[in-house]
């Protein structure tokens, strides 16, 4: 794994990191902006005059195209410095809480703004949505934290 | 003693920047409101151009948007504030830092041009046959800052100048492991 660190072509410039946290963070800023967007519509606390689902569809595909930075320039930053990461507590957190998030996204978030269900179950899903993606922003902080 | 260690040396300031939980949270807060209040400000400027939300007129996306965007904003300066006057001496002499408040800057200027022809004016921008140039050029222009008010904030934590010893302002101990 050492080697593997020491070959990658990522470590050869200096410039390579930087600029990966920078597509890194306009990504999340894209990917979880629309998702929230979207949440606070789902809890009624704003943009109350678009229906839901049309907001939704709005901003799925910006949600993809946030969703896509973050997953190429993500694997990119580990492959870096794969050891630090793969054992790293905060990192393994952020993984798992990714995972979820991205399943939670497409099913069961994706089904809550198609219907106009009960607004309690809407609320519930925004809040949990919320709660993944503001868990994974975390775990990402405290990755140099640990 | 400098202004800077000064300021990172009352009380509160310093028992945040040595405090292993608060700082962290902090600054996860700071981050959260970039993404979600400039996730909002990001759509604001697209709606503009004309590249997303095109089915929603510039009046619905503005006002919905402004109460958010303008709670986002404090949230994410009170805690931005906190980050940088607890590390007061490092970030005064790092000019990604100085870039950064450069932009924020231009943030100000930006709402003081275009507030009475753009952000106000909503409702003439929905009634003119094409998106008018000046809302083109608010919004890009304000996908230009914000740019580099976020790419700025990252590599921060890239610079190391003199004196920048202790804990990383953020992922640096990526780039120190190496």
């Amino acid at each position: 794994m050492f080697l593997a660190a020491a070959a990658n072509p990522l470590n050869a410039s200096e410039l390579v990191f930087p600029t990966l946290e920078v597509i890194h963070i306009v990504g999340f800023a894209v990917l979880v902006g629309t998702i929230a967007i979207v949440d606070f519509r789902l809890l009624g606390i704003g943009m109350r005059r678009q229906k839901v689902a049309e907001l939704a569809s709005d901003l799925a595909p910006w949600t993809l195209i946030g969703l896509t930075m973050v997953l190429l320039s993500g694997p990119l930053m580990f492959s870096s410095d794969p050891d630090m990461y793969y054992l790293n507590r905060a990192f393994q957190v952020k993984m798992v809480l990714l995972l979820l998030a991205i399943i939670f996204q497409y099913t069961v978030h994706r089904s809550a703004t198609k219907s106009e269900g009960p607004p309690l179950r809407q609320k519930l899903v925004a809040c949990v949505s919320m709660t993944l993606w503001v868990g994974i922003i975390f775990g990402g902080i405290f990755i140099a934290f640990i | 003693m400098s202004i800077a260690e000064t300021i990172q040396s009352i009380g509160f300031l310093a028992d945040l920047r040595e405090s292993a939980l608060v700082y962290p949270v902090v600054m996860t807060t700071h981050l959260v409101c970039i993404a979600v209040f400039g996730g909002m400000i990001v759509f604001t400027d697209l709606r503009l151009l004309g590249l997303a939300m095109t089915d929603r007129t510039v009046t619905d996306v503005v006002n919905q948007f402004r109460t958010w965007k303008r709670v986002g904003f404090c949230i994410m300066v009170a805690m931005g504030i906190l980050l940088a006057a607890s590390e007061a001496e490092k970030y005064t002499p790092n000019p990604f830092f100085w870039a950064k408040m450069f932009s924020l800057v231009l943030v100000a200027v930006h709402a003081l041009v275009f507030r009475p022809t753009v952000y106000n004016n909503t409702a003439a921008i929905d009634a003119a046959p094409s998106l008018p140039g000046r809302a083109k050029l608010a919004g890009a222009l304000s996908l230009l800052i914000w740019f580099s008010i976020m790419s700025n904030g990252r590599l921060i934590g890239y610079w190391e100048g003199p004196g920048s010893p202790g804990k990383p302002v953020a992922a640096v101990t990526h780039v120190q492991g190496h």
